[in-house]
């Protein structure tokens, strides 16, 4: 259980970092890469695994559904893991002790790694919704101007 | 007095001049959301009561836009606006109220290097939504009971 400091800490933190850093990410991904927005059953089960698990089964299902033989018309979900399981790496390894001043035991940074990753992918799916609205209506709009 | 006092009372003071904005976010949605979609107002209502980080009701007014084609639809009134109702609030809470807490954090001195100031800066924050959105669910409720009236008329 996070102290009532830390819980503190996590809020400053979804606000200022993780919510304009999730929707950097997602708009990296879709808008310059060119992938398409995760669909509703992806967003649904990567939702349920990070509201109830333990992080390193959240890491676990990350690594899954990467390694999964996905067909050509689906391999952005593969991207989309990949980049996520990069950018939860990087923020445990290089960010998470500095940001809560924790010492070197491993299950305190697990606990607040699950809590900091539920924000960070309740912050992509929000995103991940609105974009996938504004590309359908993208698609949409040129069919409706031809007639 | 001290700091959390201090800041409801410049948040008070600081809804005064955002009530004529609060009125055309208020319009909007009785026109987009009718009477009909009322629970749209109180839901957002609930969350920015009871959030304790501004990112939770930027990520519930995204959902909600992405959800249902009444939040994305413009508004054609007298002062209207092309903008779709979920964006345009979004837009104005992440710019224009922004802009306000800085004005307000600068006047009392609260920086963003601490703990305890970005806490503050983030309580600051949520006050002046929490403001906003109740004066866009007044006028919102204000307008939809005309519509009823005339129904029953």
């Amino acid at each position: 259980m996070p102290s009532e400091g830390q819980l503190r800490q996590l809020w400053n933190l979804s606000d200022n970092v993780l919510y304009p850093e999730a929707v950097t990410f997602l708009r990296r991904l879709v808008n310059e890469q060119g992938c398409a927005t995760l669909p509703a059953s992806q967003v649904t089960g990567l939702l349920n695994i990070a509201n109830a698990s333990i992080y390193s089964e959240l890491v676990r299902f990350i690594r899954h559904q990467q390694e999964r033989n996905w067909p050509e018309s689906k391999k952005d979900i593969k991207i989309f893991y990949a980049e996520l399981e990069k950018w939860l790496t990087t923020f445990r390894n290089r960010r998470l002790r500095d940001e809560f001043h924790l010492g070197r035991g491993n299950q305190e940074v697990d606990e607040l790694m699950a809590l900091l990753a539920r924000e960070f992918i309740q912050h992509l799916v929000a995103e991940n919704g609105v974009l996938a609205v504004r590309r359908a209506s993208a698609r949409v709009q040129p069919r409706v101007q031809k007639r | 007095m001290n700091t959390e006092m201090q800041i409801l009372r410049e948040v008070n003071i600081t809804a005064e001049n955002f009530y004529d904005d609060a009125m055309e976010h208020g319009k909007h949605a009785a026109y987009v959301l009718t009477k009909a979609h009322r629970s749209q107002m109180t839901g957002l209502e609930n969350i920015a009561d009871s959030a304790p980080k501004v990112s939770d009701i930027l990520d519930y007014i995204k959902r909600q836009t992405a959800r249902f084609p009444y939040w994305r639809q413009s508004f054609p009134g007298e002062k209207p606006s092309d903008e779709a109702f979920g964006e345009r609030l979004k837009k104005y809470l992440e710019d224009n109220l922004v802009k306000k807490r800085d004005a307000i954090c600068n006047t009392l001195k609260i920086g963003d290097q601490t703990d305890q100031h970005k806490t503050w800066r983030r309580y600051t924050y949520l006050l002046l939504i929490r403001q906003f959105i109740r004066q866009v669910v007044a006028e919102y409720e204000y307008r939809v009971s005309f519509e009823l009236d005339r129904k029953r008329a």
